[in-house]
């Protein structure tokens, strides 16, 4: 029981649960239906595949439907789940798992030993070309040992797994169902969730219907056995505007997504909850092109850096709803640096000015600083839109900056362009976020030979490439985390990296919604959510 | 004859045209269906798949040779068949498109008519303002409107998906608010212009009630242009689903269009824009035809 209080009360934002919700709590209501408006503006089709989308509004859904071998705990640490229990060699390249014999797929198949080898094998298979593959690290292979006993083998030491394998990219996709529907998965998705698939209308909804079998649920759950509600339809509103006015019409039962005046609102209003929850990940943050002159100039970095407030432009646009964040790292997050970087650097217009007059920036005659006949102008490309607000923080970072001669061009493309523009190196400045269990992330944006070449950072950093190979190889522990901690530190130090907002994942509920909850990842689980009228 | 050659010509034209611009669209496909987290050698494995790594003649010819048969290629995001989702979104894009004309063109023959008969007094005044700030309202905007005053505070109608009438109701009168305007001036001076013809004089001194003037003679003459900017109407209309369908969460070509267009699924929009040229250039055959219905000189 206080396992269970204690996580429940981690979730709800305190002073949202009365106390007749919590005696509600006590007698959960079986059956129902709970209608769940999405916010899908970044998500164009539903691929239902696990293993293939980097896409969060994507992976808030896989969660229903695929479980994973190991849970991430609320404090990072990696729990039970479909495996009981994991040994892990001494230098770190073979993983042996044993696992529950008690679990069937919704299709009825049985999960095993073969089913995990299947998964991997598959996410590894280059042809099939998955999202998940860079999860699964230097993966060689995986062997069965016994029907309830697999080992996974690597070609280098690779700590991510673990950490890894509790995310929905890596959840456990019937092997049976992947034979018969190959890539064509993603429309016919087969988990052994608490939620099985019934259909989908592609960029509409998805329905899901509860697993009557359901018995193996991670130690975080909130009650053992199969979900309350009869099923879960997610439905895909990409305007937030209206998002909110179908949860306020309680047209929907619940909505994420909620924009900051409404997140506001909906808490002062009775009918109505604000669930609140860090989404682990490398935070909103932009980068200045290192590869492109004159952002190559760490002084010259520094110098947009010090022009920038950004506690200001949090304040403004977030209205209190999202912390300004230091570190690259969400404040949660395993080897986040966040304590150590707050209030490390302040910003000074003053001095940045005089750098860039050094420098032979002087200002131009409409106020732009000028060099050699070229204006010293930021080109920003972007194609997520208003997403989260950033745009509008965008906005106001342009009348920062140009109030030190800084012109910030911000240029809206359709994501075909956009991705050509990082691949080219044909921009200077770049924002984007990516959820992540693990520090690795750093890894997968800043290391050169580790990322794509859209990546959104063009760092190439002697230092900071050892540290993360270093940190890859490192058993988990404050070794591991001190490295990540000289990485953030030299992103931030080094002005290659501006840090803007810590992403609160917002769920706004009515209050007929009981025991929905946000696993610690950050994304939503209805396997405890009812509805009391 | 020649105008249903002349009707293939422009779908034609249309088809390659939509592929040639898709194709120099900056942008990868396939690094876009791949996501944010993939490595170069996942994507060339995607545009072989996709067969985005031939050469752009050999897919057009592939294109246009399944075309032919009925066949509009595989959604590379997805890889669905295109003609499968693309019919699924016909209905209710048809229903929208058809029952906003028809509010646009009522509200527009409506008050077009009043406003003409009460010229220049209170009526036509209110009239011509409130259509001119409706019409000058963006669509998006106009919609969040309805859905703040009749979804969230009266709670009447909702503000979400498609299926039944009440959730057609909101999209239909945003779209077809809008489009009203512009048709409630054509029919205004339409009417002033007719009224001012001699023959409505000499029907007046036969001893015709004003009423039968106004709606037997008058208004069939003053319709004419209306007609002829229907098709452009029905155009706009259908353009006009791109905003409504995404504010209203409904689904819908338009919808669909936009989405597929934003991650370069080329299939898709091909065949949207396909479909969409088909309906546009069959609604303005009708019209044509119709002149002869409402203008007997046209028949002869």
């Amino acid at each position: 029981m206080p396992t269970r209080r204690g996580f429940a009360g981690m979730l709800v934002a305190a002073g949202l649960a009365t106390p007749a919700a919590r005696a509600q709590q006590q007698q959960p209501k079986l059956g129902g239906e709970l209608q769940f408006g999405l916010d899908g503006a970044a998500v164009v089709t539903f691929v239902l595949d696990p293993h293939n989308s980097g896409f969060a509004p994507h992976n808030r859904v896989f969660r229903s439907i695929f479980d994973s071998l190991v849970v991430l705990r609320p404090d990072q640490s990696v729990g039970p789940w479909l495996a009981t229990s994991w040994e892990i060699s001494p230098e770190q390249r073979s993983y042996t798992f044993r696992l529950r014999t008690d679990v069937t797929f919704h299709d009825g198949s049985k999960f095993d030993a073969a089913a995990v080898k299947a998964n991997l094998d598959r996410i590894h298979d280059p042809h099939n070309a998955l999202v998940a593959l860079p999860d699964i690290g230097p993966y060689a292979g995986a062997t069965v040992l016994a029907p309830d006993t697999v080992r996974i083998d690597l070609s280098e030491s690779f700590t991510p797994l673990l950490r890894n394998l509790s995310k929905t990219t890596l959840g456990i996709v019937s092997p049976t169902a992947l034979q018969r529907y190959g890539n064509a998965i993603g429309q016919n998705p087969v988990g052994t969730g608490p939620f099985r698939f019934v259909s989908l209308t592609q960029g509409i909804e998805i329905r899901l219907a509860r697993n009557e079998l359901y018995a193996w649920t991670p130690p975080t759950a909130t009650h053992a056995g199969p979900a309350y509600l009869d099923s879960v339809v997610f439905r895909n509103v990409p305007e937030e505007s209206t998002r909110v006015a179908a949860l306020q019409s309680r047209q929907v039962h619940a909505a994420d997504g909620i924009p900051p005046q409404n997140i506001v609102s909906l808490r002062a209003d009775p009918a109505f909850r604000v669930l609140q929850k860090e989404l682990l990940n490398n935070n909103y943050t932009l980068y200045l092109n290192a590869a492109r002159a004159p952002w190559t100039d760490p002084d010259i970095r520094k110098a947009v850096q010090q022009s920038l407030d950004i506690v200001a432009l949090v304040k403004v646009i977030y209205l209190g709803t999202a912390p300004r964040a230091w570190a690259p790292l969400s404040p949660s997050l395993f080897a986040s640096d966040e304590k150590a970087l707050t209030n490390v650097w302040k910003p000074d217009p003053k001095q940045a000015a005089a750098v860039l007059d050094a420098k032979g920036w002087t200002t131009g005659p409409d106020g732009i600083r000028v060099k050699d006949g070229k204006r010293l102008t930021i080109n920003f490309p972007d194609t997520q839109g208003n997403r989260e607000k950033r745009l509008d923080v965008m906005q106001l970072a342009r009348r920062q900056l140009a109030r030190n001669g800084i012109e910030l061009s911000i240029e809206s493309q359709t994501a075909g362009a956009y991705n050509q523009k990082l691949a080219s190196n044909d921009f200077d400045l770049s924002g984007a976020s990516q959820f992540a269990p693990d520090p690795d992330v750093l890894r997968r944006l800043h290391l050169p030979d580790g990322r794509p070449e859209t990546s959104v950072s063009k760092v190439d950093d002697a230092e900071i490439s050892a540290w993360l190979r270093q940190a890859t190889r490192e058993p988990d522990g404050e070794t591991r985390a001190e490295l990540y901690h000289r990485v953030q530190r030299k992103l931030v130090e080094q002005a290659y990296a501006f840090p803007i907002y810590v992403l609160l994942y917002t769920i706004g509920t009515t209050d007929t919604v009981q025991g929905l909850t946000v696993d610690t990842h950050g994304f939503p689980e209805f396997h405890g959510a009812w509805l009391s009228a | 004859m020649r105008r249903i050659g002349g009707a293939l010509f422009v779908i034609a034209g249309t088809v390659t045209l939509v592929f040639l611009i898709l194709h120099w669209l900056p942008g990868d496909p396939a690094a876009l269906v791949a996501g944010d987290t993939a490595t170069a050698e996942t994507i060339a494995n995607i545009r072989a798949q996709l067969g985005t790594d031939r050469p752009l003649w050999s897919q057009y010819v592939a294109y246009i040779a399944g075309l032919l048969h009925g066949d509009l290629g595989t959604s590379f995001a997805t890889r669905e068949p295109v003609l499968g989702r693309l019919w699924a979104q016909v209905p209710t894009t048809m229903v929208l498109t058809l029952f906003s004309s028809a509010v646009a063109l009522a509200a527009g023959v409506a008050l077009g008519v009043v406003a003409a008969v009460h010229r220049d007094k209170w009526q036509d005044r209110t009239i011509q303002f409130v259509l001119l700030f409706l019409t000058s309202l963006p669509s998006f905007f106009l919609g969040i409107l309805l859905i703040l005053v009749f979804s969230v505070t009266l709670r009447w109608l909702p503000a979400i998906g498609n299926g039944s009438w009440r959730q057609l109701v909101l999209p239909v009168v945003c779209l077809g608010l809008i489009t009203s305007g512009r048709l409630m001036r054509m029919v205004r001076s339409g009417v002033l212009d007719v009224l001012e013809e001699p023959f409505v004089m000499t029907l007046r001194g036969k001893g015709l009630r004003e009423r039968q003037v106004l709606f037997t003679h008058v208004l069939r003459n003053a319709l004419i242009p209306v007609v002829t900017v229907l098709g452009v109407l029905v155009g706009e209309l259908l353009s006009g689903t791109v905003v409504v369908e995404t504010l209203f969460a409904r689904q819908g070509i338009g919808r669909m269009l936009v989405d597929a267009l934003n991650v370069k699924d080329i299939p898709v929009v091909q065949g949207a824009v396909l479909l969409a040229s088909i309906f546009f250039v069959l609604i303005n055959m009708m019209v044509d035809l119709s002149y002869g219905w409402i203008d007997r000189r046209v028949r002869s």
